[in-house]
């Protein structure tokens, strides 16, 4: 098949339970918002394409499948990953306490040079607010990352979140391949299992007979 | 943030080895409702994948706790390198103004730049190849939990002949490449395999009825094949001894052989960062079905009740909260005694290594990835599989090779595999830069294990135990236990359905019940980008 697409970068949603993960991801990726979404089952990354300076990036977006609820994120999650979302609630302080931990998790875990951009997000609920917008500025500095506040339900801020990462993977990835003149999209990676296999199994046995 | 840990579950899965998680994936898939936990702060058990740091912890852990001690024994770690460098303090970059364009100086290693580099170590405590047409590959297609993992394909296969490694000829082009086998004896080797493969199940158990009380050996032997042949066949191919029952060996080397031409030159593929990966893809699945995950959650007591409606309820006690399930799925570490009927059986121990070197065992142009049976050296040994790992399977950091030792014990894990590690490494310690023969070893690990891989009835019907790694070179075991746990627990039920990719999931708007899971004509893999 063709490939439809110049670069794929596989994404995550890293942050506490109740944090809008999930509703981010579908605002993203369906332009939906449903309350319903409590727990997240059945959902394991969503795909979107975009265009960034002529090029069509697929972004596959992995979600935490619940699994940080206890902190339990497998190390298999982060993967090959290029880049995290790191989200807190803006009304839950503890959530915007936890995003160190989250921070040292990635850095335990992720690649080393894995793109990062944190979001506070359910801005929309400006009355019960527990962590200002001054608070978030000060701690994306503090690590240096970029950071937007969002609402996933208001649609405020969320297209552009990912587009800002996703351009940054795209920079920088870029300049390594600039600077190691690598094919485009060449992953250090290994296989991922698929359902043909590349040779018959009967041709080991021709093989055989040629002898 | 435990408390608001539901109680009530139809299935509680302990630990988290490979079996547990398969059987927690499968139950969580057809909709149990599922609770999977673990004493531990990380996944998989005995079959975890530790960095540096992890695996220090886990060293320090065996050592000073008597209870681990019972299923890990005998652990020796042994460094044969400087704790730091002397003139690292020092301008490095002054050293070597000459040779700017040269070859690179090999880079000398010491303690402190391991720890440096503990995040690119992956070292696994059960290290296990999959063979290309194996259960295991087979269910992780079929599942579609293919997705979460990636793997990369045994460059070779080796063996030791003469007292020195020579390549096994795996493909073809091997077979015509090799000097080691002659044309004749080509033609007598392809000739039998090819009869091998040729054989169904029925038709093996008839040809072989008049060898069940031989060897494969004898077998080999009545064949006609010469002594570099059978030593192919029956130690590299089969992976067995003299005294390996020849219906055993016939079985090994068709399974080896079927395996062959699917991913790569030989039958095996590893698992990107180690095994230990393996297990927590299946977790991941049970998760995205809605299985709950807590680890760093000893239980402490086991018992089983009857309800109101006469079903009996097996009930955890837990960091002072009961739960409350139908079925309970536990891994044999982690079970109580007085839940396992009857008292497994003494079985024979496992004897491991693991060596971390400055080079191949073999060298090669491209990376290799290697299995290497090394044949029992006297007849009371057992023989010993050799795994050897390099920085492409996020492994360890570039310069080094991770290297496996898995044997069945006689004696003791360093006297049962330092004769051997003589015989392929450097053991000397000394300077790494030196151009040696053999890969200096940089640190060794040698440890015993309990073999806790028999199956093991439990005396409650809801309670099903799960046995720990066995000493054998894939997972077949353990994927043909967990189906068979799963079948317990829901009979009739589809093991391990493929899941949907995330295109196939289509969600209609104010649905409250949850997304529902549809099949799209179209092809799965499209990528129609939204707008």
């Amino acid at each position: 098949m063709a490939k439809t697409y110049d670069y794929l970068f596989k994404l995550l949603l890293i942050g506490d339970s109740g944090v809008g993960k999930t509703s981010i991801l579908f605002r993203f990726s369906e332009d939906a918002f449903n309350i319903s979404f409590i727990s997240t089952i059945g959902i394991d990354f969503k795909i979107r394409t975009i265009d960034l300076d002529g090029k069509k990036v697929k972004l596959q977006i992995w979600d935490t499948a619940g699994q940080e609820r206890f902190r339990t994120i497998t190390t298999a999650y982060y993967r090959g990953s290029m880049g995290i979302m790191l989200v807190y609630d803006v009304t839950n302080e503890k959530s915007f306490e936890n995003i160190k931990n989250w921070i040292r998790n990635i850095e335990e875990n992720a690649s080393a040079d894995v793109e990062k951009m944190i979001l506070g997000n359910k801005c929309d609920l400006e009355a019960k607010r527990q962590v200002s917008k001054e608070r978030g500025e000060q701690l994306a500095v503090e690590y240096q990352i970029k950071f937007i506040e969002t609402s996933a339900k208001d649609s405020l801020n969320v297209e552009s979140a990912f587009y800002t990462l996703a351009r940054d993977i795209k920079a920088k990835m870029e300049k390594k391949q600039k600077e190691a003149s690598n094919p485009a999209g060449a992953r250090s990676g290994g296989h991922q299992l698929r359902n043909e296999p590349q040779r018959k199994p009967t041709s080991w046995l021709s093989r055989c007979s040629l002898l | 943030m435990d408390d608001d840990l539901p109680t009530d579950f139809q299935v509680i899965v302990v630990g988290t080895g490979m079996v547990e998680s398969i059987v927690a994936a499968a139950c969580s898939r057809i909709g149990k409702n599922v609770l999977h936990l673990d004493s531990s702060d990380h996944y998989g058990g005995l079959w975890a994948s530790y960095n540096f740091d992890g695996l220090q912890k886990f060293i320090k852990e065996v050592n000073s706790d008597p209870k681990r001690q019972l299923q890990v024994y005998n652990l020796a770690e042994k460094w044969y390198i400087e704790k730091a460098s002397a003139e690292e303090s020092k301008a490095e970059g002054e050293e070597k103004p000459e040779d700017g364009k040269g070859e690179p100086a090999k880079k000398v290693w010491t303690q402190d730049s391991f720890a440096a580099e503990y995040r690119k170590f992956n070292i696994d405590m059960t290290p296990k190849l999959l063979f290309s047409r194996g259960p295991l590959v087979e269910l992780l297609i079929s599942s579609n939990i293919a997705r979460y993992a990636e793997f990369r394909c045994v460059t070779r296969v080796l063996t030791w002949l003469s007292d020195k490694l020579m390549p096994v000829p795996c493909s073809r082009a091997d077979v015509f490449a090799t000097e080691a086998v002659g044309i004749v004896e080509k033609r007598q080797l392809m000739k039998m395999l090819t009869s091998i493969v040729g054989y169904n199940e029925e038709e093996m158990n008839n040809e072989f009825k008049d060898w069940n009380d031989k060897t494969f050996k004898e077998y080999l032997t009545h064949k006609g094949l010469t002594p570099n042949l059978i030593h192919y066949v029956l130690s590299a191919i089969a992976g067995g001894t003299n005294s390996m029952p020849c219906l055993e060996g016939v079985k090994e080397c068709k399974k080896f052989l079927m395996s062959l031409g699917r991913y790569g030159n030989t039958p095996f593929l590893w698992p990107m960062y180690g095994s230990g990966e393996l297990p927590q893809c299946f977790c991941r699945l049970c998760a995205v079905f809605g299985g709950v995950y807590c680890l760093n959650r000893p239980i402490d007591k086991v018992q089983t009740k009857t309800a109101d409606d006469g079903k009996t309820v097996v009930t955890i006690d837990s960091k002072s909260k009961t739960l409350n399930c139908d079925h309970l799925v536990i891994g044999i570490n982690e079970c109580p005694k007085d839940l396992i009927s009857p008292e497994p059986a003494e079985s024979c121990d496992i004897s491991k290594a693991v060596f971390i070197t400055n080079g191949s065992i073999m060298k090669s142009d491209k990376e290799p990835l290697t299995l290497l049976r090394f044949p029992p050296l006297t007849d009371e040994d057992n023989a010993v599989t050799v795994l050897e790992v390099g920085p492409a399977t996020g492994s360890c950091p570039k310069g080094l090779f991770v290297v496996y030792f898995i044997t069945n014990k006689v004696k003791d894990a360093e006297s049962d595999l330092m004769p051997i590690a003589e015989k392929i490494f450097d053991m000397s310690g000394g300077d790494q830069t030196a151009d040696t023969e053999k890969p200096k070893c940089l640190w060794s690990l040698f440890y015993n294990v309990k073999d806790t891989s028999a199956p093991v009835a439990s005396t409650v019907d809801s309670v099903h135990v799960c046995s720990g790694p066995d000493a054998g070179l894939d997972f077949d075991r353990a994927v043909e236990q967990a189906e068979q746990i799963f079948k317990k627990i829901c009979p009739g039920q589809e093991f391990l359905p493929r899941a949907p990719d995330p295109e196939e999931i289509v969600f209609e708007d104010d649905v409250t019940h949850g997304p529902e899971f549809q099949r799209e004509d179209e092809d799965a893999e499209g990528d129609a980008p939204k707008e």
